[in-house]
């Protein structure tokens, strides 16, 4: 018994040896199925949630995307839905934005990006507040915040 | 696999040592150049060369001398300190700031660091996703490459990756050795469990709100890296905590007790590191019939490992970060390196060789990047 848990820590340990060499010079391809693992997408408060719909205009393209709710195990009551504008952005954006597909505006929004003044006007009762409006490197983003 | 051991521990002749660091040199030279060492920029060239001779400098003197700690903790200090410098010198040519914006944030550009992989995991497997904002692959620091890193580290040095592996690390083990004697020497045991319950804390915290909470609030070293720019009560509140925790616990009290307060009372990696220790296959053994009870390992331990209890039972506790401290420090070469089911007292020096060439061969890849970058960043800076 004594032997077998000496050769089989003694094993153990040139397994490690192993994995450690082979670790940096393999490091990309492991990261790359590592990121293949379903979890390994960025959560959707953080990314923002996939594109729902595209309007393009000349030169800009504007991301609505689908409103994030998203907790631990249910949704949550309140949640946002978050706009790109890309591209050529002009310097006032005007907009109105119908986020749940019902063919209905549900908020017009109003940005000045050389004042970085962004305004709100609400039409659907469910849209509440600006969370975020910020310049990026493609353009410009605004969270607006919504309930269920 | 010999077991003599010389009058002053794993000292080896000059020859001998040379003959151990040729393997780590041909590694390390691989590993930096990719086999084909690059001249044609100076000042990238000047910094790889002065890299790769430090770091095998450093293992040679580890074999030569017998000395593990005073050798490992130059290159863990140097990696932090320059980590620091990389990563800030990164946010400054990116971003002109130290701090990130609302825009980093939409746009999932913050860098990945480890200590938020504690509070990943409850989400992680309810949402299927990762609560942080950083790139899952390619990028500065991205995510699958840092949990690949870390992942494999843990469990092969389970929590020697808070000594050999993690580039915070450094900071609060350089404070620690600024005081030759402590100013606080009574330090209550019971702390060395406060990680696992900022571990639950934070875990619960991050789930429910799907925000990493310890890198949101508490974590200190933000300090040195990166912070979220102060525009609100809130922001402000968040920079204050993060320079108190890091003046308090990566500062002043490693200063006073000559001990890691910062990975030992607060880092939650650090508490599931404390559980992957029971499956690396390396260890510190306490060879009973040697020992003398002198407890002097059980006063410089730096992170609580060792108690007297402990030494009379002839082990280590599962807090230990095999920094190698306690080795050098027992003149009756009482405390070794070993491998879990080998009996203490034998295979001394193949166990410490089989140890230092794995950590040393992490730790010194794995910081190279960041040295090279800070020392060619300088050399930039000077011509």
């Amino acid at each position: 018994m004594k032997k077998v848990k000496i050769i089989a820590g003694i094993t153990w340990a040139f397994i490690c040896l192993i994995l450690i060499i082979i670790l940096f010079p393999g490091l990309n391809s492991f990261s790359a199925s590592a990121a293949k693992l379903p979890f390994m997408k960025i959560n959707p408060n953080y990314s923002g949630g996939e594109v729902a719909q595209q309007l393009i205009a000349t030169g800009c393209t504007l991301d609505i995307r689908k409103p994030v709710f998203d907790g631990l195990i249910k949704k949550r009551n309140k949640g946002f839905v978050q706009l790109d504008w890309r591209g050529n952005v002009p310097d006032k954006i005007v907009d109105t934005i119908d986020y749940d597909l019902d063919n209905k505006p549900d908020f017009c929004i109003f940005v000045d990006r050389d004042q970085s003044k962004t305004v709100l006007d609400p039409i659907n009762s469910k849209v509440r507040d600006i969370i975020i409006s910020t310049p990026t490197s493609y353009g410009w983003a605004v969270r607006v915040e919504l309930i269920k | 696999m010999d077991n003599a051991l010389t009058s002053s521990g794993m000292k080896k002749s000059f020859g001998r040592s040379l003959l151990y660091t040729l393997p780590m040199f041909l590694i390390t030279f691989m590993f930096m150049t990719g086999g084909r060492p690059d001249f044609s920029r100076p000042a990238s060239a000047l910094a790889m060369v002065v890299t790769f001779l430090f770091v095998n400098i450093l293992y040679f003197l580890m074999h030569y001398t017998g000395k593990t700690d005073k050798f490992r903790a130059i290159l863990f200090i140097i990696f932090a300190l320059s980590l620091s410098f990389t990563l800030i010198n990164n946010m400054l040519e990116t971003r002109n700031s130290m701090s990130f914006s609302q825009a980093d944030i939409l746009e999932c550009k913050i860098p990945f660091c480890h200590l938020v992989i504690p509070m990943m995991i409850l989400p992680a497997a309810f949402t299927n996703s990762i609560i942080f904002p950083g790139s899952i692959i390619g990028g500065f620091a991205n995510i699958a490459s840092m949990v690949v890193l870390w992942l494999v580290a843990t469990l092969v040095l389970g929590r020697g990756f808070c000594s050999w592996g993690c580039f915070y690390g450094g900071w609060d083990d350089g404070f620690s050795r600024i005081r030759k004697k402590p100013a606080i020497k009574k330090i209550s045991e019971i702390w060395k469990w406060m990680p696992f319950a900022v571990l639950i804390m934070v875990s619960l915290t991050a789930a429910l709100s799907l925000i990493p909470t310890y890198c949101d609030w508490i974590c200190p070293f933000k300090a040195v890296t990166e912070f979220e720019q102060v525009t609100s009560v809130e922001s402000a509140t968040k920079a204050v905590i993060f320079v108190s925790l890091f003046a308090g616990l990566v500062v002043v009290l490693p200063v006073l007790t000559r001990k890691r307060t910062q990975c030992g009372f607060l880092c939650p990696l650090g508490a599931i590191n404390t559980v992957s220790n029971k499956v690396t296959p390396f260890t510190i053994k306490i060879d009973k019939k040697a020992c003398t009870e002198c407890f002097k390992c059980v006063e410089v331990c730096p992170l609580f490992a060792l108690s007297t209890e402990g030494i009379k039972e002839g082990k280590a506790s599962v807090f230990c970060s095999k920094c190698g401290k306690c080795v050098d420090a027992c003149s009756k070469n009482a405390i070794h390196f070993g491998i879990k089911g080998v009996p203490s007292c034998t295979m001394k020096n193949f166990s410490r060789n089989l140890f230092l060439f794995v950590s040393f061969l992490f730790m010194s890849v794995f910081s190279a990047g960041s040295i090279i970058n800070s020392l060619q960043s300088l050399l930039n800076l000077i011509f």
